[in-house]
């Protein structure tokens, strides 16, 4: 629209703007767990690889920054606990493709968006989980990132010898001194070890390779790691923990933070602390990316933004939401209270901290357990945002220039109208308004999202 | 001679992709390009390559470590004359692969001794779907000493234990793969349920090595369950190929030993209750050639000048038993070697094949160097094309993994000059056969252990 163009701020204000971010969150095959039903889901893109590539290719040609892959290593819900049955036929959450699989795939067919993908440090070796991320990143000549977490769900413990799920804090000794490992094998080469000289039969240079030999509490790990150095100095890692020591971890480690924050005072908050924890490590406050996740609905006018919500609403079910509820209650058998009465107090979670503190803030603001469970069961309790392109772009506007963010990892409540509707009528607008770029500012993930390139610790 | 009933068996050829050249000084020769190894597009080059000659499979092999680097924790430099140092890990670059072609299947290897049956039937079966259906697990227990200390051990496991937990990981990794019926994902809008509770299954493993419950978080792969390979040829080796794979890959140099291994391994399928044919085995082939015998010899003395007799001597190195061979004069016989943890069946090739024609320490290096212990073909592509078809009919294999010295200039050769022979002939495929790599090898599709007992109720 050329009356909209001209009072297009100019590409100077452009560029000294703060600028939104964002993550287009993978959950398949919805994010809203019983989103799939919607009649425009297409629940096949749990296990369809097609659908994949037209998700990523539809969040590149939109400019975000990168895809998130969420994981868990086991059907979530197959343990006979928590006073129900075994799996839950409603959840569409059942199956899905590998996520580092699918980056790799992904990769192949696109140029630009970043690659992230979840990848737990509880079953997991470092060595292998190093060696993975590296390679996918020169796959995509830079593109990729490590989504690090402990795991959340009791079901995964049993797929590996384990009859429980490794305790909270032991899972994060462990986390820590994993990443210490992975990040210690991506340096193992340095930039220019490899001469490939063909006169001297010299492959490569031995005083630029650099041997671990890290022996710890939990891992010992000789070395070399046998990919060279990352396209992008090292692939980007992510974190959701926030919990203290989940944070505590990420202000050390983490290039960006995924996070569940309800309004701009908790963000704003959230922002500050995690900073302050970062500065404490001696890292400047621009190293570190912060994405509240958030749920967009997005309507061409406000009461088609309300019908599209409504339609959403109706579609959350009861019993995968208590479900919800049941996996955050630290034990405690829920079945035994009114779903339509409050929430009693819980023993703590050893599963996901944080997400059990956030429904306890839930219960003391009068909601009933059912209540809870409904926005567990629609959006994983992530903010639900509806409105027009216009309203959408004042809300997330407004936090960013309160800094109560960085962006935005979205979550789209199926696939692939959600992802589709945000990139065609919501990214003009930002875009329009300044505050999100027109054009990707660089080939690696750390250039789009704007932290440094680490300089190889051993050179 | 031809097997009566088989006389029209036509070959499976695999790309056995080992970047930056298998010859251990290929990467120096004139026409090598020396980055291939971390680049992926020289991979998506090789595999449009092969998926454009109709190739079965690409194909390729692993290490969880950098060959030598125990050495070089020792403070032995000269293992930076070792070209296949740094790689692209096989499974994300089968995904990727998978990505960009359609019909060729995608084989990776990854080894028992140092993963989890639930990460490695997770990502099987991933790429299988991603693939719709064309992937495979080459399964290895892991010849490299390096490998260990990795991962917290100190020394290799040894031999047998390696291949008793492989075999009960084998188990946990197909009964993995059954944890879905086919019809176990609904996904009916209508009703709101996605998944048919009867036909998801828990595994409930609990064994020597392993205590896994699943049910695993994939379900059914479009081909059934990815094609299984190995390449053991020890006696544990045959006997664990025998009961479970699909694929066999085998270094086989002289055609008696071959048939009788041919002979060896179906006997022992169909004593595990299968049929012969349920068995492909696939023995690596190094093509060197050229327009002339003569001109093909000259490329081949050419790759074996730029090699260094120290690099040559390092491919004796993982199948040395420990013994460090630098200490031995080169024009001496090939020592004694202790038993090898690592790759037994290997051992035993080189060592009989340095005694029977009495080759000295120097030359079994550099005659191993040249093929990393494979057969080398060295001649024009209508000799290459016979010799394949001879042991093809001679039922000394189903097929060759066809392994190159550098990229890209003897595998795009391959494709171009001995290929359409080898359909001249009538041994290889003008088309494929199918969509999947079962298809296309010929292999059945396995039944879903929980159909097949609710069917027979």
């Amino acid at each position: 629209m050329p009356a909209f163009r001209a009072a297009r701020p100019g590409a100077a204000a452009r560029m000294s703007r703060k600028q939104l971010r964002f993550g287009a969150f993978f959950s398949v095959p919805s994010c809203h767990p019983t989103g799939w039903r919607h009649p425009d889901a297409v629940p096949e893109a749990d296990l369809g690889f097609r659908h994949l590539v037209h998700m990523a290719k539809t969040a590149e040609r939109g400019k975000l920054d990168a895809l998130f892959f969420q994981d868990s290593v086991a059907v979530v819900g197959s343990s006979v606990s928590h006073g129900r049955a075994p799996f839950n036929p409603r959840n569409g959450r059942q199956v899905h493709i590998e996520p580092m699989t699918v980056i790799a795939g992904l990769a192949a067919v696109t140029e630009r968006v970043g690659l992230i993908s979840t990848c737990t440090t509880t079953y997991n070796e470092p060595y292998n989980v190093a060696r993975r991320f590296l390679t996918i990143d020169h796959i995509s000549g830079g593109r990729a990132g490590w989504n690090l977490v402990t795991s959340q769900a009791e079901d995964e413990a049993m797929n590996f010898g384990l009859d429980a799920h490794v305790e909270h804090g032991a899972r994060y000794e462990r986390a820590a001194e994993f990443h210490d490992v992975v990040r210690g094998l991506w340096d193992s080469w340095e930039d220019d070890a490899f001469l490939r000289d063909k006169a001297s039969g010299q492959w490569f240079d031995p005083t630029k390779m650099h041997i671990l030999r890290h022996e710890g509490e939990h891992f010992r790990v000789r070395g070399p790691l046998n990919v060279s150095r990352s396209p992008q100095g090292r692939p980007v890692v992510a974190q959701a923990g926030s919990s203290a020591v989940g944070m505590a971890l990420a202000a050390r480690t983490a290039d960006m933070v995924f996070t569940a924050q309800p309004t701009i005072a908790e963000g704003q908050a959230f922002c500050r602390t995690m900073r302050e924890l970062a500065a404490a490590h001696g890292r400047p406050a621009d190293d570190l990316r912060i994405f509240p996740g958030l749920m967009p609905i997005v309507g061409r006018t406000m009461a088609e933004a309300e019908d599209k919500y409504e339609a959403l609403r109706a579609l959350v079910d009861d019993e995968t939401g208590l479900r919800g509820v049941a996996r955050l209650a630290g034990g405690l058998d829920l079945s035994q209270f009114d779903p339509d009465g409050p929430l009693p107090p819980l023993p703590p979670s050893n599963a996901a901290r944080a997400r059990q503190d956030m429904i306890v803030a839930m219960g003391q603001r009068g909601m009933s357990i059912r209540e809870i469970g409904r926005v567990l069961g629609m959006s994983q309790a992530h903010r639900v945002l509806y409105g027009t392109p216009q309203t959408m772009a004042d809300d997330m506007q407004a936090w960013l220039e309160a800094g109560a963010c960085d962006g935005f990892n979205l979550l789209f409540a199926h696939y692939p109208a959600p992802l589709e509707e945000f990139v065609d009528l919501v990214v003009p607008e930002l875009q329009r308004r300044g505050i999100f770029r027109t054009e990707y500012e660089g080939a690696t993930l750390r250039a789009n999202l704007g932290v440094p390139v680490p300089e190889n610790m051993h050179a | 001679m031809p097997e009566p009933g088989r006389p029209d068996r036509m070959m499976k050829l695999g790309a056995f992709l080992s970047t930056p050249g298998n010859h251990l000084a290929g990467w120096r020769h004139p026409d090598a390009v020396t980055t291939t190894d971390m680049d992926f597009k020289a991979h998506a080059r090789m595999a449009h390559a092969a998926e454009a000659a109709r190739f079965d499979t690409i194909f390729f092999q692993d290490t969880a470590a950098v060959n030598g680097s125990e050495a070089m924790a020792r403070g032995d430099t000269s293992r930076s004359k070792l070209s296949r140092t740094v790689k692209l890990e096989p499974t994300a670059l089968l995904a990727a692969l998978a990505a960009i072609t359609t019909r060729i299947g995608v084989i990776a290897t990854m080894t028992t001794t140092y993963n989890e049956p639930y990460n490695v039937a997770r990502r099987f079966a991933s790429i299988d779907h991603l693939s719709e259906g064309r992937a495979g697990w080459n399964l290895v227990t892991s010849q490299i000493e390096d490998e260990a200390q990795n991962f917290g051990f100190d020394a290799h496991m040894a031999h047998g234990d390696r291949y008793a937990r492989a075999a009960e990981f084998y188990d946990v990794v197909v009964g993995l793969w059954d944890s879905w019926e086919a019809d176990g994902l609904l996904r009916d809008k209508a009703s709101g349920v996605y998944m048919d509770r009867d036909k998801v299954h828990f595994l409930d493993h609990v064994g020597t090595n392993f205590r896994v419950r699943g049910p695993l978080n994939v379900a059914r792969t479009p081909q059934g369950r990815p094609v299984v390979a190995q390449a053991g040829s020890s006696e544990a080796g045959r006997e664990l190929a025998a009961r479970t794979a699909d694929v066999v890959f085998t270094a086989q140099t002289q055609l008696a030993p071959a048939q009788a291994f041919y002979a060896d391994l179906r006997a022992r399928t169909v004593r595990h209750g299968r049929l012969a044919d349920d068995i492909k085995i696939m023995p690596g082939i190094t093509p060197v050639l050229g327009p002339t015998m003569a001109a093909a010899q000259a490329h081949y003395e050419q790759l074996q000048a730029l090699m260094p007799d120290d690099v040559a001597l390092q491919s004796l190195s993982h199948i040395s038993g420990g013994l460090d061979l630098r200490q031995f004069p080169l024009d001496g016989p090939l020592p004694e070697l202790p038993p090898s943890n690592a790759a037994k069946a290997r051992q035993e090739l080189v060592v009989r094949t340095a005694r029977e024609r009495n080759m000295t320490l120097r030359e079994i290096a550099r005659h191993t160097a040249a093929g990393t212990g494979h057969r080398v073909l060295v001649g024009t592509p209508d000799y290459v094309a016979e010799q394949l078809a001879l042991w093809l009919r001679s039922d000394a294999a189903d097929g060759f993994n066809v392994i190159c010295n550098y990229y890209h200039k003897p595998f795009e050769d391959f494709c171009a000059l001995v290929v359409p022979r080898l359909q001249e002939m009538a041994v290889f495929r003008r088309e494929y056969e199918g969509r999947t790599l079962r298809e296309n090898l010929g292999l059945r599709v396995p039944e879903n252990r929980y159909t097949a007992a609710r069917q027979a109720d």
